[in-house]
């Protein structure tokens, strides 16, 4: 089974390096601009989470990022060492509300949701590791 | 990615210019900061050469909109492309924002 792996640290400026890791196994794998979008979107939110959250400040961590295809889908496997972290279990955000009532954040797990076709998360080795499926 | 802001005639035309991902969102939200504090702001965003726009994007824009709202403003997203317009269904920014 095809796979690409990446490494970052929790360091938000790193996330351009996904955005390029994304498009060079996009183009390697022959996937449409607009699926490579969209994996690159869910999996930047997921990233995101970790870089923001998972280690106290001051901490470097980091955080390790698996890409793998086969013929129906593609499978992204996100780890790190962090607090354990469940995102499975955290509400999506309510979209109808108006502008006014709307809390300014919070649409990261959403938009995962929206955007893969499976999200699950497993605690293992004190590691969080947190997979998304998206079909071809 | 670049931003830039501009006043024109008493409406400002704020530009987005390549991939709103968190690792240039601060930088964007410092470029479109005067639009934050306007009375009544009349503000257009253009987005015709947007690629990309992660959540803290969003949460600019969303930023942005209730400011003017709360300033007595409007604001307007300009050439959206169907990628990005797909984002905003996800997230019901279809809603809240006006389109042109």
């Amino acid at each position: 089974m095809p796979k690409e792996s990446l490494i970052l640290t929790n360091d938000v400026r790193q996330v351009s390096l996904l955005g390029d890791f994304v498009k060079s196994t996009a183009a390697k794998w022959h996937l449409s601009a607009s699926l490579a979008g969209q994996l690159r979107l869910a999996m930047e939110e997921a990233v995101v989470n970790v870089m923001e959250y998972a280690y106290p400040d001051g901490v470097q961590g980091t955080i390790e990022i698996e890409l793998f295809k086969d013929g129906q889908c593609i499978s992204v496997v996100i780890s790190d060492e962090g607090t354990v972290f469940d995102p499975t279990h955290v509400m999506s955000a309510d979209t109808t509300l108006t502008a006014e009532d709307r809390p300014i954040g919070g649409l990261g797990i959403s938009l995962i949701r929206e955007l893969v076709d499976e999200m699950s998360y497993e605690r293992l080795r004190n590691k969080n590791i947190l997979t998304l499926k998206k079909k071809l | 990615m670049n931003a830039s802001v501009e006043e024109i005639a008493g409406k400002y035309i704020a530009t987005l210019d390549g991939e709103l991902d968190t690792a240039a969102a601060s930088e964007v939200e410092e470029i479109l900061k005067p639009l934050y504090s306007a009375p009544n702001p009349d503000i257009v965003i253009d987005c015709s050469r947007l690629q990309y726009i992660a959540s803290s994007g969003l949460r600019i824009l969303l930023s942005i909109l209730k400011s003017a709202k709360a300033n007595g403003g409007k604001v307007v997203l300009r050439n959206v492309n169907e990628d990005i317009k797909s984002v905003f269904k996800m997230t019901g920014f279809v809603n809240i924002f006006d389109f042109e």
